[in-house]
């Protein structure tokens, strides 16, 4: 296994955590969710997912740090048996790649609506899909440097639009917190959740973090889930303070929507949609890799074969699954499909897993 | 329900763009396998061109024999030259060979045969002892030459390759043995500011290229018992001389033994310049990246050195190479550190805006200008558009021919003589400049646009890296023409995509960016105060690890 000389520190596994989180949520969020709670509360549920998402990483850490030296592929034969181990692993690793093509298309269609009308899909994904393999090619380390560099650049843009758009800011748009009761914020709860998608990543991120590093690796959970609760809860609370829940509700990308409907002059760039665009690209971009690895990296250790054969072969998978849907309706259906199976997959199942390790008593302390 | 499942299926065109996914790649990734594997190969390939050669002759102690040999050996050459006479007034022969030009012949002249040719009068000497070779010998080695550096050869090649490099040969009568003087002298240069790495402040010293004054000159930036300075041969038909610098009790020993071991692997008939031996070590030979630092300047390479760095100096050529590299060292310059550090980190942090700017600024301009008039404020894109108004070409095609022009500017500047050069850029200045613009083959705005990519990019203290920028920005001119700003960003990741996996003598090229070693970003973007520059960088696993002890 190519584990064993690519080690990554405890600030670049936070980093790849931050940002495998941060990826469609910043643009969909605000209306996916108040879709279904339908009170300026929102951020409520924002706050409550995030909590939620918490755990389940703390429980998937957990179960990883049993097994400090394997990944999730590996152990998971040792805790259930052969058969239903590698049964899982590919459920994993299906998961993994529908992730990847599920944001290269949200990608190319937000790309093709706001900055190349009339540019074929194809043309606008593979290009994308090459540079990801181009990276994702020397491993886990180079991955996360790369994330390391996106990480600042998003940080300081996302707070500089953050900042800028709050000439429109209502405070009046928020109000009344809690207007309809809790009930209606339980509601948005699921939804807010599955921006949240990310922490599956830790059962395979503990192996390959530094040695000494490894027992750090809930506080790795814990910061890299408060970093995307932030930035969340600043997109939903102004996208709803501007634009009003109403305005929220009738656009498909709210967020961006806010970044066109205010202008300040004197600077060279009176509009800011397309600094937002870019880091989101960049954001979709490190989403696609880290996933894209793990699918490959998972069917390397399944079969026992060489990464890149499963890194080419992924490619033209990737490609068709992300051109099935046909428009973007069954995009975001499609994407709805994919969080629910990872309720699934990682809510339920590293507790179940966890339990049963326990109760057999397999540990691998190495 | 298969309905449903038929239609999702998509059609014959889409499976033809999956398969051109996985195949372009696919054919990208094997060619350059072949290109690294082929290198792999000859580097393997143990060539050997000296264990061939006849089998070497001895002195045999018999004058003419001897003599008539080393004529033959290299006897032929004009600038050899063979001179003979006889040992003060005992009649044993002697023959003197050295080469004109690169011997020093006042000291031939004036110490040597003069030593030899007059009479002895040491009462020490006696009869006896002549025809007794070794008793001779010992004599003229003792007390007759007075010459520094000395040696006995036994072989008639290799005294005859050490009369090529400048040394004499003496033969002498009844001595199985030549006696190798080294007197070369070469004619060396005055130390002069090195042109390519100008500084308001600082040392005016440049490296020339002989490389006893380039290691004098380390040796002379401060008593420092623990410089080491080991010498290599390399080339293997012409061979020259080649110094690996560092400090014992700073550099990691592992990245010394790498240098030392790249250096041993090179195979190559003839090191022209220092360039071959960067090339010949560097990590990754297709990126446009320069992996070895290479510089002009003794207080760089010094400052390297004291950081735990290896350098590399070659003879015959003022550049020396230091190594491992990272991206912002490129961005530095030695004058960071001796001005305060206050204007030194905002000139940085300019560097990193020019650098940025060369990259970016026409491709940004394309992208915008093409694709998203939107994005620009209303009043900026009208005036760029009635700029452009009269422009026949696609923004691409205008900034190409303008680029293009630049770059033919820079590199026919470069080649002028010195008189007339500042002449041409004027005029080709003005023709690009004013006369694009009147004839409406470009607009104006990109004049502004070019000629600041231009100037940023000599803003970057090293060449190398200032054409590995220019030349990147074509690149991102293509993409940003295809794609617009969507373009621009591929192109951004594709780099730092590159970036992140280059190496130099395996350190991370773009530390301390990444990994994030906050320790280190005092001396990055912006230069600290050197009170709180305690440490040395710590991705070079120094040795000693503290700059100062407070």
């Amino acid at each position: 296994m190519m584990i064993a000389q690519d080690r990554i520190t405890t600030s670049q596994a936070i980093v790849v955590l931050v940002n495998y989180i941060l990826a469609t949520g910043i643009l969909t969020l605000p209306r996916f969710s108040l879709e279904k709670v339908k009170t300026p509360d929102v951020w409520i549920s924002v706050l409550l997912g995030g909590l939620i998402a918490m755990i389940a990483g703390v429980i998937i850490v957990k179960l990883s740090q049993q097994f400090p030296e394997k990944t999730f592929y590996q152990y998971n034969q040792e805790i259930i048996g052969k058969w239903l181990g590698a049964f899982l692993s590919i459920l994993v690793i299906s998961y993994f790649f529908l992730i990847a093509a599920f944001e290269v298309r949200t990608m190319a269609e937000v790309t093709s609506l706001f900055l190349l009308e009339g540019t074929p899909t194809w043309a606008i994904i593979l290009p994308f899909l090459w540079v990801g393999l181009y990276l994702i090619s020397s491993g886990i380390n180079s991955i996360a440097r790369l994330f390391e560099i996106i990480f600042p650049i998003t940080v300081i843009i996302f707070l500089l639009v953050a900042f800028l758009s709050i000439g429109i800011f209502e405070i009046d748009n928020l109000r009344p917190v809690l207007g309809l009761g809790i009930i209606p914020v339980l509601k948005g709860v699921k939804t807010s959740t599955l921006a949240f998608l990310g922490p599956e990543i830790m059962l395979l991120l503990i192996a390959f973090m530094q040695k000494s590093d490894k027992k750090k690796a809930v506080k790795v959970v814990l910061v890299g889930l408060t970093i995307p609760l932030i930035f969340y809860i600043i997109t939903v609370v102004m996208v709803i303070g501007a634009l009003s829940v109403d305005g929220v509700l009738t656009r498909t990308w709210p967020t961006i929507e806010l970044m066109r409907s205010f202008e300040i002059p004197g600077l060279i760039f009176e509009r800011f949609e397309s600094f937002l665009l870019v880091i989101w690209i960049m954001q979709i971009f490190t989403t696609f890799t880290i996933t894209y690895f793990a699918a490959a990296f998972g069917l390397s250790c399944l079969l026992k074969k060489n990464i890149r054969i499963f890194m080419f072969a992924l490619l033209p998978v990737i490609y068709l699954i992300a051109m099935t849907p046909k428009n973007i309706n069954e995009l975001f259906k499609f994407g709805d499909m994919i969080g629910n199976a990872a309720l699934i997959l990682f809510g339920m199942l590293p507790i179940i897993l966890l339990f049963i390790a326990r109760l057999r008593g397999v540990k691998n302390e190495a | 329900m298969w309905e449903k499942v038929v239609s999702y299926i998509p059609n014959w065109t889409v499976f033809m763009q999956g398969f051109l996914a996985f195949l372009i790649p696919y054919i990208i990734f094997n060619v350059f396998n072949q290109l690294k594997s082929e290198k792999k190969k000859e580097s393997q390939k143990e060539t050997n061109p000296n264990s061939s050669q006849a089998p070497s002759e001895h002195y045999t102690g018999d004058y003419t024999l001897d003599y008539e040999r080393i004529k033959q050996q290299i006897g032929h050459n004009w600038d050899v030259h063979f001179r003979e006479f006889l040992l003060g007034d005992t009649g044993v022969r002697v023959a003197i060979i050295f080469l004109d030009g690169l011997s020093d012949k006042e000291l031939i002249e004036k110490h040597i045969m003069m030593a030899l040719m007059q009479n002895f009068t040491d009462e020490k000497y006696d009869e006896s002892s002549f025809k007794n070779g070794e008793v001779l010998q010992e004599f003229i080695k003792n007390r007759i030459l007075p010459i520094s550096d000395l040696k006995e050869e036994q072989d008639i090649k290799l005294s005859a390759t050490a009369v090529l490099t400048g040394s004499a040969a003496l033969i002498i009568d009844g001595i199985s043995n030549a006696l190798i003087l080294d007197i070369a002298k070469g004619k060396s240069r005055n130390i002069e500011e090195p042109v390519s790495e100008a500084l308001v402040r600082g040392p005016r010293v440049g490296f020339t290229e002989i490389l006893s004054d380039n290691t004098a000159l380390l040796r002379k930036h401060g008593e420092n018992s623990n410089l080491f300075i080991i010498n290599f041969k390399v080339g293997q038909r012409s061979k020259k001389e080649l110094i690996v610098a560092y400090i014992e009790d700073v550099a990691d020993p592992n990245l010394v033994e790498e240098v030392k071991r790249r250096i041993q692997k090179i195979t190559i008939d003839d090191v022209a310049e220092s360039g071959y031996i960067e090339q010949l070590i560097e990590d990754n030979y297709l990126s446009p990246f320069p992996q070895v630092q290479s510089t002009e300047r003794p207080d760089r390479v010094f400052a390297a050195l004291m950081e735990g760095r290896v350098a590399i100096l070659l003879d015959g050529t003022p550049f020396a190479l230091v190594a491992p590299v990272t991206l912002g060292m490129l961005l530095q310059s030695p004058e960071d550190y001796y001005e305060r550090w206050l204007p030194s980190s905002l000139i940085r942090l300019l560097r990193y805006l020019a650098a940025s700017v060369t990259l970016f600024a026409p491709s940004l301009y394309i992208a915008f200008v093409s694709f998203h008039q939107g994005l620009i404020p209303t009043k900026l894109a009208l005036s760029i558009m009635r700029a452009r108004e009269g422009v026949p070409f696609p923004a691409l095609i205008e900034a190409l021919i303008m680029e293009v022009a630049i770059e033919i500017l820079r590199e026919a500047g470069l080649r002028l003589p010195k008189p007339i050069g500042p002449t041409m850029g004027i005029v080709g200045g003005l023709v690009i400049g004013e006369a694009a613009v009147q004839a409406g083959i470009v607009s104006p705005v990109l004049v502004i646009i070019v000629a600041l990519t231009a100037i940023s990019s000599f803003v970057i203290p090293q060449y190398n890296a200032g054409i590995t920028l220019r030349m990147l920005r074509f690149i991102a001119m293509f993409l940003a023409a295809l794609f617009g700003l969507y373009g621009v960003v591929i192109f951004f990741l594709f780099l730092c995509s590159h970036l992140v996996k280059l190496k130099s003598f395996g350190v991370p090229y773009l530390s301390p960016t990444v990994p994030y070693r906050a320790g280190d970003w005092k001396d990055f973007m912006v230069r600290m105060p050197l009170k709180m520059m305690k440490n040395r960088p710590r991705l070079l696993h120094t040795k000693d690890s503290t700059r100062r002890k407070d």
